[in-house]
């Protein structure tokens, strides 16, 4: 196996299993030929937003979204 | 939402008029009309019954937005099982796992007006929370939409961990909630993740579920025990890594599978819940406005009556 090498490395990274394999999988969208290429990659959307609650209340929401970046 | 509270008001505007046309009624009946009164004005029962026409239009066409909606999201989510179905052949599904940290992830919707598949889920979740929480044990919520959070805040705010809004504004994909898990996974501590969500049956019928996702470490500590996952160890493994690291990187994926799919089905039978809560609801309309109709109608005609006996006992008088 080719990955097993790289396992100490990402993890040491911080990153988990699903980080890893999100890029993993972005690579792959981005080694498609044009048309389906950026239909590929404009169905891949993250929006959400997310806010930690400390002793009973919401803290400010982080937005997680990546439309403005493309 | 604006429409639900609009048409909340509406129906509050309208529970008073009714009352109001009922005195109207009574009082023509005993022939006690105010004094110098000729016949009852019929606007307000005009007013109401063009309202009830505008909402019945509006759910109407909610009915019809949810149904396409719900046909797009059906497919997917349909698909979207394959995904963790191979996770439970191989690691089971352990609901009764018990374990110290549990962590509630609760799968409502963002949006109202849906029958009552937010409360089931919150219900499920209520149930969930005093079956793990005990002296030494903690559990924790990660609440999914606004509506789960909205019912939770009131009586256990001291338990939320997490709150996640506003997933349903792109078309839901999976990269969208695999970073949605990952930040769950970053951001909690769990020996076992409970996500409880509504499995989409059919457009009647919705299956509250509760999914449970083990930590590496409780996966290990129930295959010590043996049943299921003892059957672990008889897997070979491939390349340079150890047990507790293939174990790891299955629990995180595991996660992010599950709550793809508990997403995807959640969203679904919001869809179908809505659809069949927009269907009664221009039902009901639809029998308001016809008694509506009745009374309007009858209180017309008993007008032009008295108008009519009044010309005629006139003519009578002047002849007679």
């Amino acid at each position: 196996m080719a990955s097993s090498g790289a396992v100490p490395f990402w993890r040491a990274a911080g990153m988990t299993y699903i980080t890893y394999s999100n890029i993993c999988a972005n690579l792959v969208r981005n080694c498609l030929k044009e048309p389906h290429k950026a239909e590929a990659l404009s169905r891949e959307k993250v929006h959400f937003s997310l806010s930690k609650w400390v002793d009973g209340k919401p803290e400010k929401p982080t937005v997680r979204s990546d439309t403005s970046e493309h | 939402m604006a429409m639900a509270a609009a048409l909340r008001r509406e129906g509050r505007r309208l529970a008073q008029p009714i009352n109001a046309l009922q005195s109207h009624t009574s009082l023509i009946s005993q022939d006690q009309a105010p004094h110098g009164a000729r016949s009852i004005s019929t606007q307000i029962v005009r007013n109401r019954m063009k309202s009830v026409k505008n909402i019945q239009k509006i759910t109407k066409a909610m009915k019809m937005v949810a149904a396409s909606k719900l046909r797009a999201v059906q497919t997917r989510a349909e698909n979207s099982r394959g995904l963790w179905q191979p996770f439970t052949a191989l690691l089971g599904d352990n609901p009764s796992a018990d374990v110290k940290k549990s962590v509630i992830v609760t799968i409502s919707s963002d949006k109202g007006l849906c029958g009552g598949i937010n409360s089931t889920s919150v219900k499920i979740s209520r149930v969930l929370h005093k079956l793990n929480s005990g002296p030494d044990r903690v559990t924790k919520y990660v609440i999914l939409g606004e509506k789960a959070k909205a019912q939770l805040v009131r009586d256990s705010k001291k338990d939320i961990e997490l709150s996640l809004t506003e997933l349903q504004k792109n078309p839901l994909n999976y990269t969208q909630v695999s970073v949605l898990a990952d930040d769950i996974l970053k951001n909690v501590e769990y020996d076992a993740l409970r996500v409880v969500f509504n499995k989409f049956h059919s457009v009647v019928s919705f299956l509250p579920t509760v999914s449970t996702v083990l930590s590496p470490e409780a996966i290990e500590k129930e295959a010590e025990a043996g049943g299921k996952l003892g059957e672990l160890d008889s897997y070979e493994i491939e390349g340079g890594e150890t047990k507790s690291e293939i174990l790891q990187n299955l629990a995180e994926f595991q996660f992010s599978c599950v709550m793809y799919n508990a997403v995807l089905e959640n969203a679904c039978s919001e869809q179908g819940a809505r659809m069949s809560a927009m269907d009664s609801s221009s039902r009901n309309a639809g029998e308001m406005l016809d008694r509506l109709t009745l009374t309007y109608n009858r209180t017309r005609q008993a007008s032009i009556t008295t108008e009519l006996i009044e010309i005629i006992s006139g003519a009578s008088a002047l002849t007679g």
